[in-house]
């Protein structure tokens, strides 16, 4: 046709309306294209040609031209609905099924690689969801703040009672403000055992100030915070345990510490998931214990008032500690650590998880690499296939979507095993972890996690499989049925697959290091001297009653009775006593050498300390540098304590630090003479550095702590575990009020003490083990189905007179290469993501190079393998098939 | 068999009478082009009309490109009149007099 057909103006509303067809065309299936085109252009050159007969000029004519031309997409939008019917669906559906049964091995390989990637993402995935990002569990959880103590020595300290009452009443940034004990414990008697509960003394708004209702009963009143009040609230835990949940217990009374305590209240389950107390019991305010600025034992919980900042509320509260300081000598430099409530709870692994949770990313997308190589290689061997089909008629767009319906069965298929799969690791972590993770408890796969893991799936799928598919749709027909039977694969192909296995090396390199340097890590920490011997040595931990034993003497008396009859235990060797046992913390307290009093507090040092019975060095296997240990006869008066080789060495260098006399700070000045110097002890724990230690004989009364709560120490010449029901018999045939706790034998108590560094190695090195694992196997399937595709080549140069070797060293050229260059991304990358491990690390830097050369050369030797096998099978390639395809 | 949709029987009654192409059902029937085109495809997909480009001559006579037309099959034709029966019968049963017949 030509253009003198239209008018100037009629050809131009005639080209405005095909405007919109060539917008609209773009949706209508490429089958159907150009027809509809056609069709469209037909009818509006006529209706263009109409206005120019009438010659009306009428615009309203070309304006309902242009209006009905806007049709063109509803039309396009049916004709593309109609292509995708139900019909073709079902048949892509079942084609993809039997795409999936004839190539079972293929389906098999893809499925449980996505699985395990997806599997791992979702465990992880539901812990870091419920630790760390699903609230707590109380109202309102973001207005809750934590407070520390602070002053010029730290910043995670208490607060005193006195201050806490001056903070509540003179602040307007909280609408409440509480207060509670940390550290405590108390000892239940009746008609059970005796037990030893972690115990918290709390303000009377300290529930309400959570937003926690009690379970069954009531929380404290007010006025139960003025005076004594033997009043108790339960945890849901204790209730269940010991008293069956019985809810009759409201109303009775039960003896705490040697004392009648009426139980008022039982807290809901969700507090013990949060809190590790069983008991709560009112402060009394107001009482001598309870006066004093400077006993700092309470942390604070404080509501925000809405819309007021926790930056605000800190520089508010600080106004008020420096009026305090200005009124109180005392309060000097003391003040409050604001951080929000979530910051504690969760307490300092967030950056672990989110570590792990980076790893398993890293072992989603190496498997998701993998299926993108097995879906690309699936994809050149069917290329032939799709030829064929094309050939035949059918369309780019069916083909597409008949590709990616088999990913995506694939993909959903994997995502439900990898579901079903994460389910069971959350077991195996709760299982396991149990006590190395906050919240635990609380995790569970939810809405979140089954969305994510949808998400993850069907993503993956549809990228990988929606690649191969494109590719494989727009082969070239006349080059793909030329090479049929000789299997050629395009450059694209093969460029991408490389380019997987790359990136593949790379990040299972990154994980091996991470995971090589935790392990070391982990190995150092086990390696550590604690300074004692801890081979058959028995610790337990044993109460006395403070209103049965009321003096010092009273507890010596008891423990020498104990120590004869724990000796009359066939097998003890030896039995001694201390109110600090290593590993398991202490407290510590200010001190001088006499004479030398400090010019201001600043100046003032400290030193952890230990009350001891005689046999204790001995015992523990403490080794004596000098002097001598204690003896019966140091009783009280006698001035005499022994420090750690540490703290001799600070004080004294370079002299005896023996006859010289120490002023320390038990509320009284006490001064001791140094009888003896002995070995640095790891006391809170293997990753700490063993502090200066100061050891006091229990005999004195005027020194150290009391002995009422002290800890156990037996060293037998059998088996650790098999003594334990003998203390125990031991301790109540002297008191039956006396409990006796945590019996464990110390080289249990080490192991334990590792153990969240150890859970997270085994779960980083786990996860690097699968990425190494799926690395190799992608390597593998490459080199497999490179050297199948080049058969024919490999023959031909076996009959050009290439020796089997020379082939050999083809194939292992190829794969090598690419690791090679993965492990040297690897490299690059570690050096950048291991920064992030170094909190994590004991003993090791992050780019330890005993690692990272370990580590290369296992992937090396790894890689070697996967090259070997499909190597051997390239020189067996028959040349005189190979040639007769030609 | 089941009735035509409203639009369905006002498009095949249209091309029953000769009109036969897109834009001109348009004008016939008053529906929107996004109407009539899904319509026409429902149709000829059913099997009730067949559509055709009109000869290469006549276009290139016209000094245009051809138009594509549409004609009622006899499956076409058979369910135009069961349908409009059906609808009359509905009408009826509704109490709706039927003007053509009121006409006669």
């Amino acid at each position: 046709m030509t253009d003198e057909a239209l008018s100037r103006d009629a050809r131009a509303v005639y080209e405005r309306c095909m405007r919109t067809i060539r917008a609209a065309r773009v949706l209508v299936p490429e089958r159907r294209r150009d027809e509809w085109t056609r069709e469209w252009q037909g009818e509006l050159w006529y209706r263009a040609s109409l206005l120019d007969r009438s010659r009306s000029r009428d615009r309203h004519a070309a304006h309902r031209l242009l209006v009905r031309t806007l049709g063109a997409f509803p039309h396009a939008l049916w004709v593309l609905a109609d292509e995708m019917r139900i019909d073709p669906m079902l048949q892509d559906l079942k084609y993809a099924l039997r795409g999936i049964v004839n190539r079972p091995a293929f389906a098999a390989l893809v499925i449980a690689t996505l699985a395990l990637g997806i599997g791992a993402n979702t465990a992880m995935f539901s812990i870091v969801n419920s630790v760390l990002f699903r609230p707590l569990p109380y109202e309102r959880p973001d207005e809750l703040v934590y407070m520390y103590g602070a002053f010029r020595q730290g910043n995670q300290a208490s607060v005193s009672p006195p201050d806490y009452l001056d903070y509540r009443d003179r602040n307007s940034v909280f609408s409440s403000l509480a207060g509670r004990t940390v550290f405590g414990t108390a000892v239940i008697t009746g008609s059970d055992e005796p037990e030893r509960v972690q115990s918290s003394i709390a303000t009377a708004n300290f529930f309400s100030t959570l937003g926690i209702k009690p379970y069954r009963g009531r929380v404290f009143l007010p006025e139960e915070e003025e005076g004594d009040h033997a009043v108790v609230i339960l945890s849901y835990g204790l209730w269940q345990r010991r008293y069956a949940g019985d809810a009759r217990i409201i109303g009775t009374a039960i003896p705490i510490d040697g004392r009648p305590h009426a139980v008022i209240g039982i807290m809901p389950p969700v507090l013990d998931r949060t809190m590790d107390v069983q008991l709560w019991r009112p402060i009394p305010f107001n009482t001598d214990g309870t006066s004093v600025r400077r006993f700092h034992y309470l942390r604070l919980v404080g509501r925000l008032k809405p819309g007021v900042t926790i930056a605000q509320a800190q520089r508010h509260m600080d106004d008020i500690a420096r009026d305090l300081a200005g009124q109180y000598p005392e309060n000097e430099s003391w003040h409050l650590n604001l951080v929000p409530y979530r910051d504690v709870v969760i307490g300092g692994v967030a950056p672990v998880l989110l570590v792990l949770l980076g790893a398993v990313g890293v072992v989603l997308l190496i498997a998701c690499g993998n299926v993108a190589s097995l879906l690309l290689a699936r994809a050149s061997a069917r290329s032939g296939e799709m030829a064929v089909r094309t050939a035949l008629g059918a369309g780019r767009g069916r083909l597409v979507r008949q590709l990616l319906t088999e990913s995506l069965l694939l993909g959903v298929t994997a995502g439900v095993a990898g579901l079903v799969l994460g389910h069971y690791l959350l077991v195996a972590v709760r299982a396991v972890g149990d006590g190395m993770l906050p919240r635990l408890a609380e995790v569970e796969i939810d809405g979140t996690v089954l969305a994510f893991t949808f998400g993850v799936s069907l993503l993956t799928s549809l990228v990988f499989g929606a690649a191969p598919a494109l590719h494989a749709a727009r082969a070239d027909l006349a080059a793909v049925m030329k090479s049929l039977g000789k299997a050629s694969s395009s450059r694209f192909g093969v460029s991408t697959r490389d380019a997987l296995v790359v990136t593949q090396v790379a990040l299972s390199f990154v994980l091996l290091i991470g995971a090589g340097l935790l392990m070391r890590s982990l190995w150092r920490l086990q390696d550590v001297e604690t300074g004692f011997d801890s081979s058959r040595l028995v610790a337990a931990s044993v109460s006395l009653p403070q209103t049965k034993y009321t003096t010092r003497d009273a507890e010596v008396r008891f423990w020498d009775q104990l120590f004869e009859r724990v000796r009359a235990i066939p097998g003890v060797e030896s039995v001694a006593a201390t109110t600090l046992f290593p590993l398991r913390g202490g407290g510590d307290t200010y001190f001088y050498i006499e004479g030398q009093p400090p010019a201001t507090d600043a100046d003032r040092m400290n030193a952890t300390l230990a009350s001891v019975t005689e046999d204790y060095f001995t015992t523990m296997g403490i080794p004596l540098i000098t002097g001598r240990v204690f003896n019966a006869s140091d009783r009280a008066g006698a001035g005499v304590m022994i420090v750690s080789d540490a703290l001799a060495k600070r004080l004294f260098p370079g002299t005896s630090a023996l006859g010289r006399r120490l002023v320390v700070d038990f509320g009284k000045p006490f001064v001791g003479e140094i009888v003896g110097v002995v070995g640095d002890v790891r006391v809170y724990g293997q990753a700490n550095d063993a502090p200066e230690m100061m050891y006091f004989t229990g005999r004195q009364p005027d020194a150290g702590w009391g002995m009422g709560f002290g800890n156990l120490a037996t060293r037998v010449r059998g088996d650790p575990d098999a003594i334990a029901p003998q203390l125990r018999a031991a301790i109540r045939s002297l008191d039956p009020d006396v409990p006796l706790s945590a019996i464990q034998s110390v080289e249990s108590i080490l192991y334990d003490s590792v153990s969240a560094p150890r859970f997270r190695t085994h779960l980083l090195v786990g996860f690097a083990a699968v990425a190494l694992i799926l690395a190799v196997v992608g390597l593998y399937g490459m080199l497999a189905y490179s050297v199948t595709q080049r058969t024919r080549e490999m023959g031909i140069r076996m009959a050009l007179g290439a020796r089997p070797v020379a082939v050999f060293r083809l194939v292992i050229r190829q794969g090598m290469a690419l690791v090679v260059v993965g492990v040297v991304l690897g490299v690059a990358g570690a050096f950048a993501a291991t920064r992030l491990l170094r909190a994590q690390l004991f003993g090791v830097e992050p780019t330890d190079p005993a690692v990272f050369v370990f580590v290369a050369i296992t992937l090396t030797l790894a890689g070697l393998a996967a090259c070997v096998v499909p190597a051997r099978r390239a020189t067996k390639a028959d040349p005189i098939a190979a040639l007769r395809l030609e | 068999m089941k009735p035509l949709s409203i639009s369905s029987l006002a498009v095949l009654g249209a091309i029953s009478r000769s009109v036969r192409y897109g834009f001109d059902i348009m004008d016939a029937t008053s529906l929107p082009s996004g109407t009539v085109y899904p319509v026409l495809g429902r149709l000829e997909r059913d099997g009730y009309v067949r559509s055709k480009w009109e000869s290469q001559t006549i276009a290139q006579r016209e000094k245009r490109p051809p138009r594509r037309y549409y004609e009622i099959t006899a499956s076409g034709a058979r369910a135009l009149a069961e349908s409009a029966e059906h609808y009359r019968t509905l009408g009826a049963r509704l109490g709706i007099p039927d003007r053509r017949s009121a006409a006669k």
